[in-house]
């Protein structure tokens, strides 16, 4: 019997190691990406308009990195899918939301061509990424207030492609409208309509902000949100530069507004111990419940997406909308930054495509938020979109999120800070403690 | 110590090569993989967080300075380190004790069973599955829920005894014990079965004499099967402070290591991948590697005696 | 003399009563997971699962304040018909049902005697309203976790509804075909396969080389070098990836099943040995000792001896190596990555970033737990009782 046992062991692997080894690894069967047939392929021309394949070769590889995944990867695919048509360019994608696996593979010197990302790691390897203008991007289709985030020390090294707007709050018209409430225009305004929710017994806000190890970003997003209204745009600039500390006397004041909500059971579902353990997916569909256990829910763009699929017989603009947050000087908004490791002629074909229009409203009509890109608009196609590119397209100032901008784990450190004011720790002492990283990842 | 190397016995002595060949293949592969990558570590950790100069560098003006060892001055200093040890200690007690104990209770009594083969089964049922899913199962059962239904089947069951909901995972004076509670059903099957394999080779013979003596089952179990177990319980209990002083996945999935739940090897993995502190995140991980040298010794100890005692 | 038959019989049933209760705790959570994956993903966030045969929600309300004269089928009154989309659509949710439910009706009060039920009575009766009439018709059990999982579905709903709507992705053939897609789990299932049988055999082989060079050879610096392995087994694998990255991005084994092999065989070796060491030393000499009299080399010692007589041994280190790499992510993301994605790269891919579509998670974990759970039954037979003995006489 034993002998038997160590035959079939030692088939088994021989077994695994043939197949392995009739798979040569240059075949990209792999690759989970729509491949472009040889037949539409002519490479080294210009093709379908607007896109510039010039010096792509049929067959050119890119390797990219990045978190989407699901729905969102389908979306990216199809976004990608004319440039993949037009040039024969192979991509190869690698889609995680750990972070280890960048900074594995740029430490390693194995880094990926393309990597979609954040700020932090356009600041952690600007040393090794390829500037963008060199790569023929058309700075001409961003604002300015979206180029200037991905420049560092003076070089242009990200890429904005999606964005979504973090001022707006959600909230049902159908149900202000059978309790009697109306939009506020300004924070007084809201202020009022908070307290007129409480006097009604009904709980004003939903904001659980639990999300595994980034638990609290729901919350320095509203804290943020408050700044601007409070202290205006330049302040929160200030901050991320260093020169006001994060333990200002304008972040406690933002702390404790935010704190009065976030931590009584009269303003929030579930008062500080809700805010700390729902996730935050869990705070968007609270408001839209039935009955609904709170009124309002400030959150990013995506959470319309979210509801329609968990209360599939919602209806955007009766069932659920969003206004922006009252009195916010400006907008605070989150992007995702393409950065290139190497420059190769596919690698200029596809940052030549992404800031081309076309670039911008493909990725409109793929309904994948928003565009930082000028030829999005008037392209989206789903009505909330519509809206939130319309604010977007307006806005005369953009911050982006503090946590995101400042190296070295402040992004953490802030996420910190907030959970243990909410879970009763003393203000003063957390924000010393997240004013410290900032003093320290700007000296 | 308990012996020296004259009283080896006879049929040991195999001549000066023989037993490296036996070594080689194992030694080079440990040696890329492990030592390599640990003298590496050892060096970081001297190093500044760019990995451009030495540690004296992530000094701040004004504050206390180790020089060269400022890496280790956060590693064994610094308040969140200080949390991380303080539950790392929770977690070795608890969980290995947790652990061992219920493995060995199971693997006894399953030993008499005519469904042992099922009960064992159930018990290791969680170590087959993928921590993705691990982590579903039990965010719904801690869930706490803020309106009328509870959908966790804690709270829901609080709730019907007339309690109020819980929110297990951020009370600082339960959650930790909440993620032990998961660490231990998921290796409890771990333990029980190696040491299911070991109870299997405890002689019957022995156990029947005793039994015929008129001993209880419990002192059978007492004077005559743990001490033939011993070895074996000795080298899960190491195997389980090593991965419980490693522990990660549960903690990083379920809490972040937020709400005062942070252990060692999270902070390490935030030092590295989320704030690109190289060279903190290095002397974190040799300081965990220093931690575990007491259970070398022990463990020396312990082979020596037996290789005395054959 | 009653009471000790009793006391006997009590003492016959307590390992039974004491196991059977670890077992139910020990099967619960995953239990509730089990039935968790067979629910459509709305019902998942709005009830218990240990609620799933409960009647329909808002069922008892509904006979309670509606049924006596809408009917139990809500189609008693025509003109005001509750199984008629259109109608219940406008009082599909509380806050609308409640300003109906305070009208009045030909001057008398809506609902007669009856008080109007609050919020929540009321949200159970539109809940039961909009299922019977057709706009939110879920059925309570459902398979599209389990196919959605196995093909890798990704789109808003489920993979059944885009082939009947026909706005599946363009890949898709809608057909069995589809188990084969690259973002299925067919696929996956082979490569998983591929990186952990090998990684499971070489550590196993090289762990009882050195073990039993560690328990039955005599050597300079053995226990020396044997404290340092216990030692290696701490070292966090979390810090071995960069320097192993850039050791194999010049050797050009990134991305291969050569590489993952070998990482895996280096990180199971110090428990391997441990474990084998632990086994081999504590066979008795006698066994040893009459073989080299018969002439024995050391090498048929150890292949005719040792490695027969420590299967039991071998057979659980299988058992957890291959564990612990079929379920292993961090690895083969960094060594692999997604151009031979294995299962649990696929499985987390099926999350989008913000964390929704993670109630496929709850049949993928079923799906991927089938193979350890069937290794792990049939290694069983090599936990016998008396093994030992046996081959020691034979």
């Amino acid at each position: 019997m034993n002998k038997k046992v160590w035959k079939m062991i030692a088939v088994m692997a021989i077994l695994s190691m043939a197949i392995v080894a009739c798979k040569p690894a240059a075949t990209p069967t792999a690759a989970p990406v729509v491949q472009p047939t040889a037949a539409v392929v002519e490479p080294t021309k210009p093709m379908a308009g607007a896109i510039d394949c010039t010096g792509v070769t049929a067959g050119d590889e890119i390797s990219m990195l990045y978190q989407w995944s699901g729905t969102e990867e389908a979306a990216l695919n199809a976004i990608l899918k004319p440039l993949v048509d037009a040039c024969g360019i192979v991509i190869k994608p690698e889609s995680t939301r750990d972070q280890a696996l960048l900074d594995t593979k740029v430490q390693a010197g194995t880094p990926p061509d393309i990597a979609f990302w954040n700020v932090t790691q356009l600041i952690q390897y600007q040393d090794k990424l390829q500037p963008m203008d060199v790569l023929g991007a058309n700075a001409n289709n961003y604002a300015s207030f979206f180029t200037d985030p991905g420049t560092i020390n003076g070089k242009w090294l990200g890429l904005p492609v999606k964005a979504d707007i973090k001022t707006i709050i959600w909230y049902s018209p159908v149900v202000f409208e059978a309790k009697g409430y109306t939009v506020p225009t300004t924070w007084d305004e809201l202020d009022a309509l908070v307290e007129k929710m409480v006097a009604n017994g009904d709980v004003p806000w939903s904001m659980g902000m639990e999300s595994g190890d980034a638990t609290g970003w729901t919350g320095s997003d509203f804290i943020q949100d408050i700044l601007l209204v409070q202290q205006g745009p330049k302040y929160v600039n200030d901050l991320m530069t260093g020169a006001v500390p994060y333990n200002d006397a304008g972040v406690v004041k933002a702390y404790e507004t935010y704190g009065k909500w976030a931590m009584d059971p009269k303003y929030t579902v579930g008062g500080a111990q809700g805010t700390l353990s729902t996730g935050f997916l869990d705070a968007i569909y609270k408001v839209f419940s039935d009955p609904p256990e709170a009124m309002m829910v400030k959150q990013s763009g995506f959470a319309g997406g979210e509801v329609a699929k968990q209360y599939t017989d919602l209806v955007y603009g009766t069932d659920f909308d969003f206004f922006p947050v009252p009195g916010a000087q400006g907008l605070q908004g989150g992007a995702d930054w393409m950065m290139a490791f190497n420059d190769t002629p596919a690698v200029r074909a596809l940052v030549a495509y992404l800031s081309s229009e076309l670039g911008g409203a493909n990725w409109a009509k793929a309904t994948f938020d928003l565009s930082p890109n000028k030829g999005a608009n008037g392209n989206y196609v789903d009505p909330s979109l519509i809206k939130k590119g319309a604010a977007l397209a307006e806005t005369k100032g953009f911050t982006s999120d503090i946590g995101d901008t400042i190296p070295g784990g402040f992004g953490s450190a802030e996420w910190t800070a907030i959970v243990s004011y909410v879970n009763g720790g003393n203000l003063a002492d957390a924000l010393a403690a997240a004013a410290k990283v900032q003093a320290e990842a700007l000296k | 110590m308990a012996s020296n190397d004259s009283q080896v016995p006879a049929i040991m002595r195999q001549g000066k090569i023989a037993p490296w060949l036996y070594l080689l293949p194992a030694l080079l592969v440990m040696t890329a993989f492990i030592v390599y990558p640990g003298l590496n570590t050892f060096l970081l950790s001297f190093r500044n967080n760019a990995n451009t100069g030495w540690a004296g560098d992530n000094c701040v003006a004004g504050q206390t300075c180790w020089g060269i060892f400022e890496n280790f001055h956060y590693a064994l200093t610094s308040e969140i380190m200080l949390t991380a040890f303080l539950n790392n200690l929770k977690w070795i007690v608890f969980m290995v004790t947790g652990t061992v104990i219920l493995g060995l209770l199971i693997a006894v009594l399953a030993d008499r069973v005519k469904y042992e083969p099922i009960a064992k089964a159930i018990i290791f049922l969680p170590m087959a599955i993928s921590f993705v899913g691990a982590g579903v199962i039990w965010k719904f059962m801690y869930n706490f829920g803020t309106g009328e239904t509870q959908i966790g089947i804690l709270n829901a069951v609080v709730v019907a005894l007339g309690g109020k909901p819980v929110s297990w995972l951020t009370e600082p004076q339960i959650n930790t014990f909440m993620l032990i509670i998961v660490g231990v059903w998921m290796w409890t099957g771990f333990c029980m079965t190696i040491l299911a394999a070991a109870i299997k080779g405890v002689s019957t013979e022995i156990l029947e004499a005793a039994r015929v003596d008129g001993a209880t089952e419990w002192m059978v179990f007492i004077r005559i099967m743990i001490p033939q177990i011993l070895p074996t319980i000795t080298v899960v209990m190491t195997t389980m402070v090593i991965n419980v002083l490693k522990i990660f996945d549960i903690v990083y999935v379920m809490t972040g290591g937020n709400y005062g739940t942070e252990v060692i090897a999270n902070r390490m993995y935030k030092e590295m991948y989320s704030s690109f502190n190289t060279g903190r995140a290095a002397a974190i991980a040799i300081v965990l590697i220093l931690v575990i040298v007491p259970a070398m010794i022990f463990n020396i100890r312990r082979f020596r005696e037996q290789e005395s005692m054959r | 003399m009653k009471t000790q038959k009793i006391k006997n019989w009590l003492r016959g049933l307590s390992p039974h009563v004491i196991l059977i209760i670890v077992c139910a705790l020990w099967l619960l959570p995953t239990f509730g997971l089990l039935v968790t994956s067979f629910r459509p993903v709305q019902d998942i966030n709005e009830t218990g699962w240990w609620k799933i045969l409960d009647a329909p929600k808002g069922e008892k309300e509904y006979n309670t304040y509606c049924a006596e004269c809408h009917g139990k089928d809500g189609k008693l009154i025509a003109e005001a018909d509750l199984s008629n989309p259109e109608l219940v659509q406008k009082y599909r949710r509380s806050f609308t049902l409640i300003v109906l439910l305070k009208k009045e009706i030909d001057g008398k009060p809506h609902l007669g005697e009856l008080e109007v039920p609050d919020e929540n009575i009321s949200a159970n009766i539109a809940t039961y309203m909009r299922r019977i009439s057709g706009i939110e018709s879920r059925p309570r059990f459902t398979l599209s976790n389990y196919i959605d999982a196995l093909v890798g579905y990704r789109g808003n709903t489920t993979y059944k509804e885009d082939c009947a709507a026909g706005t599946q992705a363009v890949d898709l053939f809608c057909d069995t075909r589809d188990l084969g897609n690259a973002r299925g789990m067919g696929r996956a299932f082979l490569n998983s396969l591929l990186v952990a049988i090998p990684s499971t055999i070489l550590p196993i082989l090289f762990a009882a080389f050195a073990a039993y060079a560690f328990s039955w050879m005599d050597f300079k610096g053995r226990q020396w070098l044997f404290a340092l392995l216990v030692g290696l087994q701490v070292v966090p694998l979390q810090m071995t990836l960069i320097p192993i990255s850039r050791l194999y991005a010049q050797l050009g084994l990134n991305g291969t099943f050569l590489g993952i092999w070998l990482f895996h065989t280096g990180f199971g070796l110090p428990y391997a040995i441990y474990l084998m060491r632990n086994f081999l030393g504590s066979l008795p000499r006698e066994i040893f000792e009459s073989a080299y009299l018969d002439g024995a080399s050391s090498w048929t010692a150890f292949y005719q001896l040792a490695i027969p007589l420590s299967l039991p041994a071998i057979a659980s280190l299988g058992i957890f190596q291959f564990l612990w790499i079929w379920n292993d992510l961090l690895v083969a993301l960094v060594f692999l990555g997604g151009e031979h994605p294995v299962l649990t790269y696929q499985i987390g891919n099926m999350v989008t970033s913000l964390g929704s579509g993670w109630h496929l998670l709850t049949a993928a974990a079923f799906i991927s737990m089938a193979l350890p759970m069937i290794v792990f039954l049939s290694l069983q037979k090599f936990f016998v009782r008396g093994m030992l003995a046996g081959s020691v006489k034979g």
